[in-house]
């Protein structure tokens, strides 16, 4: 079963994940447009300058966040 | 009972099953399947599912594309019959279904007429599976025209400048080191008549006027042009294991040489308030049928994704990939062969939405 899943050791914060997530675009317009998402409902956020996933299980494994990613910390597997 | 074997081979699978009477065999071809999801919805044991698609796809995933259980399977043969591009086979005794009379096939076919050709290679390049060679032999140039040419070697000088500037290739000189027993840089000149294409260059370059030609087709058009000689020949192939009869070749050819038929009718609707341009339908579609709209500065465009209903088959794998449930793909007529058998013809007719 493959799940999206982030290194956080790799993880600059750059919010690339966050913004391009179309998931969390529908959750939450403001992050599509680079605004932190204003609600904990999104798949991923930034949290202290590193990526953390809230609500894994809403993922559908688009693929979208691991292209926009400079660093491979987030990924499919 | 007679159990099912499965092999996988790399991403290929196959379920068997060979009883004194009969050998059934599924097999599954994953760099053909677009992951559309059709033999996940038709499969009458729900042995068939699809795999993640997008992270297959995007990602670079290690995974097939479908999983097949032979443990459910009952090697009936419906997946492979309304697979819109053939990557599921189903044979019988060694015999595909698709060629035994009874069992419905999908009609759909894409075909190039060799006779109105004129292979432009706009379909070769169009073609969004790549499914598509067109092999052309063109004319000598030097049969497209005809004209006279003569080098007075008299008032030549071997400067070199019309063999330099030929375009054809068609001038040659012999040059060589001045001796003093010949004390010249060329000891001749010669044009190639089979190469010449009369386009006068060496004339009007010629620094001592040496040159003496004239094209004849300019001054009098065709006429002394052996129409044979001019023809461009060429062959037009379709890989059909490639092909999606998307209809992209129909719809690029000057001259309706392509014809295309859809095995779905349908809708392809886009929602574009839900759509968030994430780009996985663009990837996942097998017929080129979705693109970004060009970017206008300073414009707020009205569509995130554009769709170009004419190439879709109505496949739905845009709509499987949507991660926001912003496409939607209706299928209103599934066109095959004739069946007597009325729990395959309900099947067929369930692909409708």
């Amino acid at each position: 079963m493959v799940e999206l899943k982030v290194d956080q050791d790799k993880c600059l914060g750059c919010g690339n994940c966050v913004v391009s997530c179309p998931v969390n675009g529908a959750i939450s317009p403001e992050s599509a447009g680079g605004h932190g998402p204003k609600t904990e409902e999104v798949i991923m956020m930034v949290e202290n300058g590193l990526v953390k996933l809230f609500n894994v299980d809403k993922c559908t494994q688009c693929g979208t966040c691991p292209l926009f990613c400079p660093t491979d910390a987030i990924y499919l597997e | 009972m007679v159990a099912n074997v499965k092999e996988v081979k790399a991403k290929e699978v196959t379920v068997k099953r060979a009883s004194p009477e009969e050998k059934r065999e599924l097999s599954f071809k994953d760099e053909i399947c677009v992951g559309c999801g059709i033999c996940e919805k038709i499969c009458p044991v729900q042995a068939i599912e699809l795999g993640p698609i997008n992270a297959i796809e995007r990602t670079g995933v290690e995974e097939s594309k479908i999983s097949i259980d032979e443990t459910k399977c009952v090697l009936c043969g419906m997946c492979s019959s309304v697979c819109p591009v053939d990557a599921l086979e189903f044979d019988i005794d060694e015999k595909s279904i698709k060629e035994i009379e009874g069992y419905p096939k999908l009609i759909k076919s894409a075909e190039i007429s060799d006779e109105d050709c004129i292979y432009c290679k706009a379909c070769e390049t169009a073609c969004p599976r790549d499914a598509i060679t067109i092999a052309r032999v063109l004319p000598d140039r030097s049969k497209l025209v005809t004209g006279e040419i003569e080098i007075d070697k008299e008032t030549c000088v071997s400067c070199g400048i019309c063999e330099e500037m030929c375009p054809a290739d068609a001038i040659t000189m012999e040059h060589h080191e001045p001796t003093s027993a010949e004390p010249t840089v060329s000891t001749d000149i010669n044009v190639d008549k089979e190469k010449c294409v009369y386009c006068l260059i060496c004339k009007k370059s010629c620094p001592v006027d040496a040159i003496k030609a004239v094209c004849r087709s300019c001054s009098y058009g065709e006429y002394d042009l052996n129409p044979e000689d001019t023809e461009i020949k060429g062959s037009s192939f379709i890989d059909e294991e490639a092909c999606v009869d998307c209809g992209w070749c129909q719809e690029i050819c000057p001259v309706d040489a392509a014809h295309v038929e859809k095995a779905f009718e349908g809708e392809l609707l886009i929602d574009q308030e839900k759509c968030e341009a994430c780009g996985a339908c663009l990837e996942i579609c097998p017929c080129n049928v979705l693109s970004f709209p060009k970017e206008e500065f300073g414009k707020q465009g009205a569509e995130n994704v554009r769709a170009e209903e004419k190439y879709c088959i109505y496949c739905g794998a845009c709509e499987k990939a949507c991660p926001v449930e912003a496409i939607e793909v209706k299928r209103t007529a599934v066109k095959h062969t004739p069946t007597k058998s009325k729990s395959w013809e309900k099947k067929m007719e369930s692909l409708k939405t």
